[in-house]
């Protein structure tokens, strides 16, 4: 039992792949812990994450965008950005990087069962959705229609290109796709997230809405959503924060008297609207 | 001595004035001996201003730390003047400001008062411990003559004194749109504390000395927020890549910090002694700023402050310019 | 609750004795203030403060902590990781700063065990020493505390004519002074009154008080008052708030070492940097001086309260004196109290 919840467990990059090539990449990275109790005694819901480290340049928090139905490794997809993410994307596959976690709080998948659910991403943000969406796919019977909006500035920063090409080969799942500003050979709609969601009008009936991308996107998408007649109770959204311990100690994570970390990061539109603080 | 009345009246106008935003004055303040910075936006809110020994705080930070926060759809940017008071070193501050771009001389309404010297927050309240308030503070014939619960006190100056007063080279302010009161006789400045005894010592003691005092160091970087010259936009010591300066709290990095503080003040620093009388663990890093104030003024005969429309030191090359110190 | 004398004379061997066997801290002066350190000898220590400059939260929760060790790089791993497991006291800590220990019990030992503080606090004794002499801001009565209180201590000594009145608090105090029973003997009644005396005494010379009644429920409606943009207009963003006070606990993490081998350490951060939530995409939930210092008064006055059921405040006024621009923490919530609000 490891007592310090500082020290993180060891993980193997097992592969990595380059899922966008905009202004700032994205990778997501396959990671399987080193130890074979460890990856035996590991276990996290769609909506958790984990600090991931790379010894010597430090640690950042992200969103575990594999599924719990996928065993025996967790991925994560990481943005080009700051010290942290640049010495990730330089990373090779063996490399060693440390784990902690899952942290957080996570998405009712179980108590959704049975209802239609709708994504709704844009950009990075589309990682912790990933994980659900993975999820409700491999367990295709116990959920009724699943619909993906996602969008991104341009087809280059577009994520997850090929596994959105092998959902539109299946007719379980629906996916709308969207770019900001039109480009040669785009077919599918062009604007932003939130308006495509209009265009496509859902209907809020049995229905889950989920949402993650940047702070602009989501704040467009709630309001639509409540407009569409989604209740405050079916609008699900994952909130990112700067951290560092992850487990509720360090301070800088909170939002009002809620602590990203462990009162988060998935917050129901209803709780949402309880918080008042800076965001 | 400053005639408050005069002063009140003087900063109502400015406030009243359509192109002025808000005067920073002093105003007393909440216990003891304490004095707050005030910020008038109204005639009526300047009553309150005040000026005493006590005025010491160099009030030029606070234009540049004013925030600019994105505006809202439609929104104006407000382009009004902001009024400020500053004593002699106060006014070097924002003359050196200005030369650096750091602000523009046009939106400022400078407001100068001559100074004597001011007292030492950590002096006074050592010479008077737990005094809840005072009536009256002024100096006069080289005493300070303080009222406290109708008993009148008459101290020698120089006990209260803070120490970088002595050294002061510019008592009248520098720079001012309007002055209250006269202008006062000028002293002869004095090295600063026990510097020249400092610079007897060997290498090694001197080294010695300063990391006893390094070691104190915690690190919060109040001397850099309290300085009116510390306004980069990002400082080496929060940058990450590179990162200059390790967070950890030990002598190494306490050193790297204090030094390269110092340095990056060289021709800057106005000697006003916000950052020592800041600092919650007394580092007297006035010493260290009056030593390469020193070194400046023998190298480059150059005084940080004194002229608005100089070059900074650093922003100019003359070909005599010594260059003993480059290795 | 037993209560003994020692005579004065006979501290300096108590002190001795417990150096011996334990790590003691006690305050010390240097360069014209008290911080606590490492005492070898009685003689290092210097008693004549009221309050040492920085908390003594600094010996339980360390400004610089090694969190674990490392080898770095792409094939690094992770080497060790050491918990302090020695046994300390702290002597002379003031009943406030002892108080500062039970609030930040609840956020070291909340959802996740922080083992370094945990440790510490559980392997420490605290013997403070009561102040017969409040300053002039000092305001621990506001909390239900006293200058002698002995609610958060081991012990408690109490400077009295001749003698100090030894209390003995709690099971792990009295078996810290098993062996040196030679030392004390059992106090007279007159002692007790006289160290009753001086405690009723100090407390009538507390001449600042915060009104805390309402303020949770107050604050909750005043998110957006102007009162937060005139409070934090003066600041000057120096942080020396946080890290003086006995209660803020928040820190960074960051990794340090050579290129052969590093730690991942923590270290003290404070909220009122700008850099503290800035987001790695140039996002910040805080960006200026007015969310930082809102969220500081907010941090201990409402999410405290509903987070942890406690004020995250001893009324120490380390904040109020070493503020260079005189924001009062007293002053701010006695405006907030005062603010009317439909």
């Amino acid at each position: 039992m490891n007592k310090n919840p500082y020290m993180p467990i060891l993980a193997t990059i097992s592969s990595i792949k380059l899922e966008s090539t905009g202004e700032r990449p994205i990778k997501t990275f396959k990671m399987v812990l080193q130890d074979e109790n460890a990856r035996k005694n590991f276990s996290f819901l769609p909506g958790q994450f984990v600090m991931v480290s790379i010894f010597g340049t430090g640690e950042s928090t992200f969103a575990i965008s594999s599924s719990p139905t996928q065993k025996d490794y967790i991925e994560v997809s990481v943005l080009k950005y700051g010290k942290n993410t640049q010495a990730l994307h330089q990373a090779d596959v063996g490399d060693t990087v440390g784990l902690r976690g899952p942290y957080g709080n996570s998405f009712d998948v179980k108590g959704w069962e049975g209802k239609n659910i709708l994504f709704i991403g844009g950009g990075i943000g589309q990682a912790p959705l990933r994980s659900v969406i993975n999820y409700t796919l491999d367990n295709r019977d116990k959920y009724k229609n699943i619909d993906i909006i996602y969008g991104a500035r341009t087809t280059k920063d577009l994520c997850y290109k090929d596994e959105f090409a092998e959902m539109k080969q299946r007719d379980d799942v629906q996916t709308h796709l969207s770019i900001d500003v039109e480009e040669e050979g785009w077919d599918e709609f062009v604007g932003f997230v939130p308006a495509n969601l209009k265009r496509l009008n859902p209907s809020p009936k049995n229905t889950i809405a989920l949402t993650c991308g940047p702070p602009i996107m989501i704040k467009f998408v709630l309001q639509n959503l409540e407009e569409l007649g989604f209740t405050e109770e079916q609008i699900f959204t994952t909130l990112e924060m700067r951290m560092k311990c992850g487990i509720g100690i360090c301070g800088r994570c909170n939002i009002g008297n809620t602590y990203v970390c462990i009162d988060g990061p998935v917050f129901s539109l209803k709780q949402l609207k309880k918080i008042e603080g800076d965001m | 001595m400053v005639d408050q009345k005069l002063l009140v009246e003087e900063v109502k106008k400015i406030v009243s004035q359509e192109d002025v935003k808000y005067v920073i004055g002093y105003k007393k303040g909440t216990y003891g001996f304490a004095i707050s910075p005030a910020f008038a936006y109204s005639p009526e809110y300047v009553d309150k201003f005040i000026f005493n020994p006590l005025c010491k705080k160099n009030l030029a930070v606070y234009p540049i730390l004013e925030e600019k926060l994105p505006l809202k759809k439609g929104e104006k940017a407000d382009t009004r003047k902001i009024g400020v008071i500053v004593k002699g070193c106060d006014s070097r501050a924002l003359n050196q400001i200005i030369q650096e771009k750091g602000q523009k001389r046009e939106n400022l309404v400078i407001i100068g008062i001559p100074c004597t010297g001011v007292i030492d927050q950590k002096k006074i309240i050592s010479k008077f411990p737990n005094v809840t308030d005072y009536t009256d503070i002024e100096e006069k014939n080289g005493n300070y003559k303080i009222s406290i619960n109708g008993e009148v006190h008459n101290i020698p100056k120089e006990e209260l004194l803070a120490d970088f007063c002595t050294s002061c080279v510019a008592p009248n302010p520098v720079i001012y749109d309007i002055l209250i009161g006269d202008e006062v006789e000028p002293w002869e400045p004095q090295e600063h504390n026990n510097l020249k005894e400092l610079n007897e010592k060997t290498i090694e003691e001197k080294w010695a000395y300063w990391e006893e005092h390094f070691q104190r160091c915690i690190r919060c970087y109040a001397c850099r927020e309290a300085c009116p010259l510390c306004y980069c936009k990002e400082c080496m010591a929060d940058m990450l890549t590179p990162q200059w300066i390790r967070r950890s709290v030990n002598l190494s990095e306490n050193t790297a910090w204090n030094i390269m503080r110092a340095y990056h003040l060289a021709g800057r620093c106005v000697g006003c002694g916000e950052c020592e009388s800041v600092c919650p663990v007394n580092i007297p890093l006035m010493e260290l700023n009056k030593q390469i104030e020193n070194d400046v003024k023998e190298m480059f005969n150059y005084t940080a402050g004194m002229d608005v429309d100089e070059k900074p030191l650093f922003g100019m090359f003359r070909p005599d310019d010594p260059e003993e110190f480059i290795l | 609750m037993e209560s003994l004398v020692l005579s004065k004379n006979k501290l300096p061997e108590l002190i001795n004795k417990i150096s011996s066997e334990h790590i003691l801290y006690g305050p010390t002066e240097e360069n014209n203030y008290s911080s606590f350190k490492q005492i070898l000898n009685f003689d290092e220590m210097n008693l004549s403060y009221l309050l040492s400059r920085v908390s003594p939260k600094s010996i339980l929760f360390k400004q610089t902590e090694t969190l674990f060790k490392f080898i770095p790089g792409r094939k690094g791993s992770v080497k060790s990781s050491e918990i302090p497991e020695e046994k300390s006291v702290i002597f002379a800590i003031r009943p406030c700063d002892a108080r500062s220990f039970s609030i930040l019990d609840g956020v070291f030992n909340g959802d996740y065990e922080d083992p370094f503080y945990i440790s510490k606090r559980k392997n420490t004794v605290l013997i403070g020493l009561t102040c017969n002499k409040p300053e002039q801001n000092c305001f621990c009565t506001t909390f239900d505390d006293s200058p002698g209180s002995s609610k958060n201590l081991d012990i408690l000594l109490t400077e009295l004519n001749n003698n100090y009145l030894v209390e003995v608090v709690t099971e792990k105090g009295n078996n810290l002074l098993k062996n040196m029973r030679s030392l004390l003997k059992e106090a007279s009644k007159e002692e007790i009154q006289e160290r009753k005396e001086i405690e009723e005494h100090a407390i009538s010379t507390i001449n600042r008080k915060m009104n805390l009644e309402g303020i949770v429920p107050k604050l909750d409606k005043m998110f957006d008052h102007e009162l937060w943009h005139n409070t934090a207009f003066k600041c000057i963003g120096c942080g020396i708030c946080t890290f003086l006070c006995p209660t803020c606990h928040c820190f960074d993490m960051q990794d340090e070492g050579t290129l052969k081998e590093g730690a991942r350490i923590r270290v003290w951060d404070s909220c009122m940097y700008p850099e503290y939530t800035h987001h790695a995409s140039g996002h910040n939930p805080r960006p200026a001086r007015m969310n930082r210092v809102r969220n500081r008064v907010y941090h201990k006055f409402s999410y405290f309260p509903k987070n942890e059921d406690v004020t995250a405040c001893t009324g120490c006024a380390r904040c109020i004196d070493y503020c260079p621009v005189n924001i009062d923490i007293i002053d701010v919530i006695d405006k907030v109290g005062a603010i009317l609000i439909e």
